[in-house]
């Protein structure tokens, strides 16, 4: 039986940067290249053929407030429907689902971006994310969470720091072949939060990912479908989130595999979360992924390889098994993303082709 | 066709001063009181939408995720979407979309701001929303741009500032009668308004809204939803939304055409084609008075310049013949950003069900519609409800229900209690950042420095833009070329600021202007004027660049040291010399 | 032209109230010395510190559960560098300790603590002497036994 699906396709993409820095590019510069690239590929003209328009950023990641004043000119976005998702690009796809299954578009541009090169330190951006009552005040840098998660996810899996320094060695093996991937090289095992060691940790990198999806009248006959959506969260708070497993990804997945009428095991490539390497072990679990064959997983080297593009990294990913459903490499491929710390929000997409 | 979506409940924190209550605390307020109006309980809603200002107001990054647990999101799917001002109102379309996807049946809306976090004024966030290289070094406040469009509106229709008054008077007194407001006045004149403090002229300070904290939600379903949940839904007849251009000193500020196009849309959607004939109550957006003119013009119920004198007529008060902010508004009921705006579409479902007790407007309204705006003057965010000319006939329920009903719904501190509470903490943001001018920004600077104004050209629309970009928004093509633009021009629109951004009364008052450059398609970019007496200032006054010396320009806005009166001869001989030397290739 | 690159910051400052729960957590640490928590019956879910509200189901809750100050070390890493990623001058070990009573956890520093600490130890929490109302009202969490 084919799935019902949700009837939804990706009609272009298109990336710009995937770099350490991209010095002398602003911002703007940055999505307008990466913007033009998705319309062409998507033969489409923004001023006329795109009906809403999705970004998704955070004000202190740019260091500007009310980000959503900066972003139509350079989409073709100008005196259109433009609004911003303040999450990561993944949260943009689902929202653009649902713009166009509600019928109030047949077509919509996503965008997110990373000018990580432009925060000199991300650090204090992210302590920002912590409870300013009771978690700030101690000092501890949101990432110390990812070494204390990393832990406990290992005592209660069962699973070993030697298994996720492998995950990470392979990511970056994996990268070698990815144009847009700049961290093949990065060996460092110096402990960053205990048992998080630094080259088990995605270092930042400047991207633009945007993608056009269109109602599936509009396909052409090779498009590439997404045919499960789905997000969720955990507690906010450090107190009282899950510690043990990444509930939100379960959800997540459970919520797109339904939309999309698939089992796990019709997944045959999945570009997931490691923006730390334990993360992928843990989000493979989460996705009942477990079984997949470990070169079908992160093969553009995900997150380690290219580079953390902060609320772009679930567009990263989803182009990454977008161009893997084109290339005829698979026909049901699966994208997913999670925020970082110290977030619990997390986002899965089911594509077929 | 998209399938029917409908409001089937509402409820809100008071809108306080300070609240004691975290804004987590403040969501769960509003949605537990939403959910109650519906006789709802949280394991019956599918998915949470979000919405919330700023960042910088609440002081907390990424505050979507942080307030999750307050509206209910855990282990549900759950977004915050964002657009500036217009948040409040697109929530509500957020909730439209989510349900009519058909991937949820029930979802809560919640819309939550508090502004009482950020020290020693909320003003300090909205230093950070202008353009972090070419505005901000010219320390602009938020009044600046208000002043700005409001000058620019009086002055284009030659409007009255009386008239314009009149929209506080109304919103304050109405506002009076809502049980949530945090200035209802009853006792309120044109004459206190015209009488209190300058701020930025011609905006006074009781033009303006409160700062507040506080919180909205809703509770949104399917036609199959909602008539299980309800006798008395109100349904969402349209939604439009729509963003303008980030060049702001590039448009004419006279008139919101962001707002006529997402009323367009949403009027579309409704099938509305006389909304003067069938919107029957407004709740258009009214951070400042003159922003409800403005923006009924925008949603095409008052022809362009002529809402001052309706309103003058009475014609938007509670019993004109079009109500406009029967809940009070924003300059009433107060404005925590983005709760604001939602509070517009639960006094619309209020209104519409004919609950709104002492605020009820006469009649049987059946239509209604709710606006937000926000960003750079920039958003419209619009939302038609209606009854399908039900609930009103239907009132077999007997004593109508009152709402939101009266209760304590925050705990308001006073200035005293908020700085000695027990657990308060202080901390500074301390970002750092080193942002890439980029390519057009970038070579713009290097033109400043060396005493010239560059601008991109667009073969295929023939404009010449200041500031300059790489593409042409309008075409969405790579810009051709460069050119240098006479350093002349004329006073677009003023204001006489007379406070710092903390509302510290200024010694000298300072003159920001949006400067039209000659040679230029569509303006230029925001500065200050200098060597002119604020009484002397005018609209189109032609004015030249007034630059620093050479070894103190740094490639930077401030290169320019303001603009000053130029002798209209002087200024036709100095363009003239400027087109007769070519313009340049390429600059960069 | 090299690349323009241009400084800026985004400088507010804020004043956070702790709100309703976390005032009733707070007065009763400073206070008491007691860690007050709520406890939503209905999820079977006790909360520490206090809230107003069950996260799972919306209920109001009342702050009287009284939980710890023994708890269990549910993990733990050590901070070696600041939030700019500066090396500390001395490494601090950050624990997550579910208090007896509670369902939830509780962030803060370990005090001499076995190295390596051991997952599902007994831990206590270590109180100032001058509490204020604040989260340093604990000092952290050291061995029950200790």
């Amino acid at each position: 039986m084919v799935p019902m699906g949700l009837r939804v396709v990706v009609a272009g993409v298109g990336w710009s940067g995937f770099s350490p820095t991209t010095a002398g590019i602003s911002y703007k510069e940055l999505m307008f290249e990466a913007a033009r690239q998705a319309y062409a590929d998507a033969g489409l003209d923004p001023r006329s053929e795109i009906d809403s328009f999705v970004c998704c950023s955070e004000d202190l990641e740019e260091g500007t407030s009310i980000f959503d004043e900066y972003v139509p000119d350079q989409l073709g976005a100008v005196q259109r429907p433009v609004q911003t998702v303040a999450s990561d690009g993944l949260f943009g796809v689902a929202t653009a689902v649902m713009l166009i299954r509600s019928g109030i578009a047949s077509t919509v541009a996503i965008e997110s971006h990373s000018k990580a090169s432009d925060i000199v330190s991300t650090g204090r951006v992210d302590r920002f994310a912590m409870d300013p009552v009771l978690n700030r005040p101690l000092g501890v840098s949101a990432t110390a969470l990812a070494g204390l998660e990393m832990r406990r996810w290992l005592h209660v899996a069962g699973r070993s720091e030697v298994e996720c320094a492998e995950v990470a060695a392979r990511n970056r093996d994996h990268a070698r072949n990815n144009p847009r991937a700049s961290y093949a090289d990065t060996r460092d095992p110096t402990p960053l939060f205990d048992p998080l060691t630094r080259e088990q940790a995605a270092e930042p990198a400047d991207g633009c990912v945007v993608l056009v999806l269109s109602s599936e009248e509009k396909a052409p006959a090779s498009a590439v479908f997404i045919d499960g959506i789905g997000w969720s969260q955990d507690a906010p708070s450090v107190e009282s989130r899950e510690w043990d497993r990444a509930a939100a990804a379960e959800r997540a997945a459970r919520a797109a595999y339904e939309r999309a009428g698939i089992d796990p095991s019709d997944v045959e490539v999945a570009e997931v979360d490691d923006t730390y390497a334990y993360k992928q072990l843990q989000h493979l679990d989460a996705l009942g992924l477990h079984g997949l064959d470990s070169d079908r997983v992160n093969m553009s080297g995900g997150a380690l390889g290219e580079g953390h593009l902060r609320e772009a990294n679930g567009l990263a990913r989803a182009l990454a098994c977008i161009e893997r459903l084109r290339a005829g490499d698979a026909r049901v491929g699966l994208a997913q993303s999670w925020r970082g710390v110290p977030s619990t929000s997390a986002a899965v997409a089911v594509m077929r082709r | 066709m998209s399938p029917r979506v409908a409001v089937v409940g509402a409820g809100m924190s008071r809108f306080v001063r300070r609240a004691q209550e975290t804004g987590k605390e403040l969501s769960w307020i509003a949605t537990r009181e939403a959910l109650a109006s519906c006789e709802l309980k949280l394991t019956d809603v599918d998915t949470v939408c979000l919405t919330s200002a700023p960042d910088a107001f609440d002081g907390v990054h990424r505050k979507g995720d942080y307030l999750a647990d307050g509206a209910g999101a855990w282990a549900k799917p759950y977004m915050r979407t964002y657009v500036g001002g217009g948040s409040g109102v697109f929530t509500a379309i957020q909730g439209w979309y989510t349900v009519a996807s058909g991937l949820a049946d029930v979802v809560v809306c919640v819309a939550e701001e508090k502004m009482s976090s950020c020290q020693p004024h909320p003003q300090g966030a909205f230093l950070t929303i202008f353009d972090n290289i070419l505005e901000r070094p010219l320390g602009p406040n938020l009044l600046w741009i208000f002043a700005l469009e409001m000058q620019r509106y009086m002055q284009a229709y030659g409007l009255d500032k009386r008239d314009i008054a009149q929209v506080a008077v109304k919103n304050k007194r109405n506002a009076a009668d809502h049980p949530a407001a945090l200035l209802g006045q009853t006792d309120i004149t044109v004459e206190d308004v015209l009488a209190s403090e300058t701020l930025a002229w011609p905006v006074q300070r009781l033009d303006v809204s409160p700062i507040s904290d506080g919180a909205v939600a809703i509770v949104m379903a399917s036609e199959e939803a909602a008539k299980r949940l309800t006798d008395r839904p109100v349904w969402v007849q349209g939604v439009g939304w729509n963003l303008d251009t980030t060049y702001w000193t590039n448009r004419d500020l006279a008139y919101p055409e962001y707002v006529e196009n997402a009323a367009r849309m949403a009027y579309g959607m409704a099938g509305v084609n006389e909304p003067r004939k069938e919107i029957h109550v407004a709740e258009p957006y009214d951070p400042f008075d003159y922003k409800e003119l403005h923006h009924l013009e925008g949603l095409l119920l008052f022809d362009r310049g002529k809402a001052p004198e309706a309103a003058a007529a009475g014609v938007t008060a509670r019993d004109g013949d079009l109500p406009c902010c029967p809940s009070g508004g924003l300059l009433g009921v107060g404005n925590p950003i983005a709760a604001a705006g939602l509070m517009k579409i639960a006094e619309l479902f209020w209104q519409l069900r004919g609950e709104a007790g002492a605020r009820q407007v006469p009649g049987t309204p059946e239509r209604g519609v709710a606006q937000a705006w926000g960003d750079l003057m920039q958003v419209g965010t619009v939302v038609v409800m209606g009854n399908d000319g039900g609930p009103l006939t239907t009132a077999t329920r007997s004593p109508t229900p009152q709402s939101p009903p009266p209760g304590p719904r925050a705990t308001p501190l006073s200035d005293q209690e908020f700085r000695s509470a027990t657990g308060a903490v202080e901390q500074r943001l301390d970002t750092l950042y080193d942002w890439d001018a980029g390519e057009a920004i970038g070579a713009f600077l290097d033109g400043l420095r060396e005493q010239r104004i560059l601008a991109t050209t667009c073969v295929s629309c023939g404009r010449t833009l200041v500031p300059p970009r790489k593409f042409c928004e309008r075409c969405f093509r790579p810009a051709d070329g460069w050119t240098e633009v006479p350093q002349t021009g004329s006073v677009d629109t003023f204001s006489i600021c007379h406070v710092t951004w903390d509302m510290r009364p200024l010694e000298e008052p300072q003159i920001p202007a949006v400067i039209r450059l000659d040679g230029t398609s569509e303006g230029g970019f925001l500065h200050l004027l200098g060597e002119v007496a604020p009484e002397d200032v005018h609209a189109g006054m032609e004015v030249e660049a007034v630059w620093k010396p050479a070894g103190e320009r740094a490639g930077s806005i401030l290169d320019i040291a303001y603009f000053r009166p130029l002798d209209p001869e002087v200024r036709r001989e100095l363009v003239a010399t400027a087109a007769a030397e070519t313009p340049l290739g390429s600059a960069v | 032209m090299s690349p323009t690159k241009i400084p800026g910051e985004l400088s507010v400052s804020f004043r956070y109230t702790p709100g309703v729960g976390n005032t009733a957590f707070f007065e009763a640490l400073r206070d008491r010395g007691v860690f007050l928590g709520s406890r939503c019956d209905d999820c079977a879910v006790t909360y520490v510190p206090a809230r107003i509200f069950c996260e799972r189901c919306l209920v109001e809750l009342e702050p009287s559960e009284e939980c710890g100050p023994d708890g269990e070390l549910v993990s733990w890493t050590v901070a070696r560098v600041d939030v700019d990623d500066r090396p500390l001058d001395q490494p601090v070990t950050y624990g997550l300790v579910r208090l007896d009573g509670a369902d939830t956890v509780f962030l803060h520093r370990l005090i001499d603590v076995n190295d390596p600490p051991e997952i599902g130890g007994r831990l206590r929490a270590v109180l100032a002497e001058d509490r204020t109302g604040s989260i340093f009202d604990v000092e952290g969490f050291a061995p029950a036994s200790g």
